[in-house]
């Protein structure tokens, strides 16, 4: 089979997977509005239906273009997409939070979108990014990034609960203050080990790739940026007061600094990572 | 004064002062250019601008005196911090499993229930049951209160391997084309550039660079060969060496009255020295091998295909500008007596060569920091107690992280095992409480 079978192949199904987390967004709206459960289960199952076939198209593009899809800003970003719902519908289902994919469907949706406005040609790769590290760095920034995303998308939970106070609904279906804190904990946590992984996976190939394991490079910079503000996070946690409110509107910042991190270097300040 | 001084060298204040004032460097340090001039600055921002970046070195941030006492100071705080934490973290690993520890713990979950309960042991992952009479007691992941200290010790690490390695470490380039020897930097050895790749795919796109060398030890004799390609350097005699970079280069021939004097292998950027007239120079600037004047943007290549060579050169005497051109076909360049004729175009390598002894040591800072984040994350130490009362066992447990999450799981697994949860006073602890280890790190402040 040839490269444009898969290509096209890969398009149906990313387009296919577009259309269920936009569908998955607009049911998880109408059980914000309605209240009624069962529209929470029914796009709970779309958006893993959504992942399944996610996967799917990022296998088929894999085998397409005879290497991990995981080299170009539409890749990367249909990755980043893939993280966060993977992450997500893991924390759904482990600590039974359906109000979750509500909030992370739509971040879900606009970062796959992102992805469908970047060309989607395969390129072959140039000599430096051919290499065995790239799938252990870039898909451990995958999870990390999801990780930080699902972080975001509680620290807002956090911070609209506390602003709407008492609501039986939002009591039934959001986990108390102290839980939902902890929650957010423990997705930053998960962000900051994969992130750790990243950034020594990604020393060890530049070591290999350019001779340096660190070069103050603006896309490494911003990687330990975003490591020193969650670092930062956990300090803040142990002092009293910085707990509830203000880890989470310290969680969100955090997270736009993964987006510069990921968007911002690449478009204002290109380096030795600029590939896309 | 001293005392206060330490203190605060200690404290996680300054370990939060640090991380701000470093996350700020770090950020002007990507957003400045770096390792540009003072006329650069002024030109892409203002004098002023320009004035201020050069005062406070935010043209060489990562390099500047400030940053590295920077991260002086964040490695002693950590040391510092290490240091101090060690006798206590000693003192609750060893007390840790004993049952005067686990009786004066304050519990996060109750529940209780006429059932043994070694079943609730089990369901919460407490394998080993101390028992004690008619109290029995648990403890698991005892290991986690390790993590924090083991993150720090590796962050040392990794700031240590990479500060000695840029203080100690050796690097020099080596260039050239096929069958060109050069020494590398003032050391002993030669380096013998025999044989350059460039593997092409069909599409003209380059699938490897890959350079056969040898390197020879003048002072002994000894030799070694080997292949450096991207991603796959070659270690030899200590050093490694890198497929860097690759680029043109050609032979300059002079001729002076119908006569060769001189012939060299000069590559882009760099110059000749006419042997007869030592300060008339002759730069090769840039090599074209698919030569095309754009209107626009000027002379440029079509292809990466030697179609229609063309050499841009510029000539000096005495450090005058003499002319600037570019020579196609059988173009040749005269000044006075002399003709240059620039010919045979090829590919040369450089070829990067380093020596930094540290690197491991970075790497297991590396590695150690990540088992510090896999045991402060993922290895929540906890206890469990259950102590009979009349016909009814009464079971307490607490983590060191768990929290709610927690008090909810326990009480889940009790239910499982027909046991009753009982609501404890930690439950209605706000969330903007501090836990127990956090207390303990706060006194150092």
């Amino acid at each position: 089979m040839s490269e444009g079978f898969f290509l096209k192949a890969e398009n149906v199904l990313f387009t296919i997977t577009m259309l269920l987390y936009f569908a998955s967004m607009v049911i998880y709206f109408i059980f914000l509005i309605s209240k009624n459960d069962k529209a929470a289960r029914i796009a709970n199952i779309i958006m893993t239906v959504g992942l399944c076939l996610h996967t799917a198209a990022l296998v088929i593009r894999g085998i397409g273009a005879g290497r991990l899809p995981l080299t170009n800003q539409y890749e990367f970003a249909t990755s980043f997409a893939w993280g966060l719902c993977l992450v997500s519908l893991i924390f759904i289902r482990k600590y039974r939070f359906q109000v979750l994919g509500a909030f992370s469907a739509p971040v879900i949706f606009l970062i796959i979108g992102y992805a469908a406005m970047q060309s989607k040609d395969i390129h072959e790769l140039m000599p430096a990014l051919r290499s065995n590290w790239l799938g252990f760095h870039v898909s451990t920034a995958i999870i990390s990034y999801g990780s930080f995303g699902v972080s975001f998308v509680l620290a807002l939970i956090f911070l609209m609960r506390d602003r709407i106070g008492e609501n039986s609904f939002l009591d039934r279906h959001i986990p108390s203050r102290e839980k939902l804190d902890l929650i957010g904990y423990r997705a930053v946590s998960l962000g900051l080990l994969f992130l750790t992984f990243c950034i020594i996976t990604g020393s060890i190939w530049a070591e290999r790739a350019w001779g340096s394991y660190w070069s103050w490079d603006p896309k490494e910079t911003w990687s330990l940026i975003t490591w020193l503000i969650y670092a930062l996070y956990l300090h803040l946690r142990i002092r009293r007061g910085w707990r509830g409110k203000s880890a989470a509107i310290f969680a969100a910042i955090g997270f736009v600094c993964v987006l510069f991190t990921y968007i911002g270097v690449n478009t204002f300040l290109p380096g030795i990572h600029s590939y896309a | 004064m001293l005392k206060k001084a330490w203190n605060f060298l200690s404290s996680m204040r300054f370990a939060v002062i640090l991380l701000l004032v470093l996350i700020a460097a770090c950020a002007a340090g990507s957003f400045v250019t770096q390792g540009q001039t003072l006329a650069w600055y002024t030109q892409t921002y203002s004098e002023r601008t320009a004035a201020l970046i050069m005062a406070l070195h935010l043209d060489d941030v990562f390099h500047s005196l400030w940053f590295i006492v920077l991260t002086a100071f964040l490695c002693l705080n950590l040391l510092l911090c290490n240091v101090l934490r060690l006798p206590s973290l000693i003192r609750k690993w060893k007390s840790a499993g004993s049952a005067r520890t686990v009786r004066a713990h304050r519990a996060e979950a109750a529940g209780r229930g006429e059932k043994d309960p070694d079943g609730l042991f089990q369901r919460l992952g407490f394998r080993h049951v101390e028992k004690d009479g008619d109290f029995r007691f648990g403890i698991k992941n005892r290991a986690g209160i390790w993590g924090a200290w083991v993150c720090h010790l590796g962050i040392l690490l990794v700031i240590l391997g990479f500060g000695l390695g840029q203080s100690f470490k050796e690097e020099y380039t080596v260039y050239g084309v096929p069958g060109q020897s050069r020494q590398i930097g003032d050391t002993s050895y030669i380096l013998t550039i025999d044989a350059f790749d460039v593997d092409l795919r069909e599409d003209e796109t380059v699938r490897q660079y890959a350079a056969d060398i040898t390197v020879r030890n003048a002072s002994d004799g000894t030799s070694a060969s080997g292949t450096a390609a991207v991603n796959a350097p070659l270690t030899m005699f200590g050093m490694k060496f890198y497929q860097n970079s690759t680029g043109w280069a050609c032979d300059m021939k002079v001729e002076k009255d119908g006569e060769e004097i001189q012939k060299e292998t000069v590559c882009a950027g760099d110059y000749l020295a006419i042997k007869d007239k030592p300060d008339l120079l002759v730069l090769f600037n840039v090599f074209y091998p698919d030569y095309v004047m754009d209107p626009e943007n000027g002379p440029m290549t079509a292809s990466s295909e030697l179609k229609n060579p063309a050499y841009l050169y510029s000539a000096y005497y005495q450090g005058r500008m003499l002319g600037m051109n570019a020579l196609t076909g059988d173009e040749v360049l005269t000044i006075d007596e002399y003709t240059i004729t620039f010919e045979n175009p090829r590919n040369y390598t450089l070829i990067q060569v380093k020596k930094d002894p540290f690197t491991p040591l970075a790497l297991i800072g590396g590695l150690v920091t990540l088992i510090g984040l896999i045991l402060a994350f993922y290895v929540q130490p906890a206890w469990i107690r259950a102590e009979k009362n009349g016909d009814e066992w009464i079971t307490e447990a607490g983590s060191r992280k768990g929290g709610a999450l927690f008090t909810e799981h326990f009480a889940e697994e009790a239910e499982k095992e027909g046991m009753t949860p009982v609501q404890k006073e930690a439950d209605a602890v706000p969330a903007d409480s501090q836990p127990e280890d956090a207390a303990e790190q706060a006194k150092t402040e």
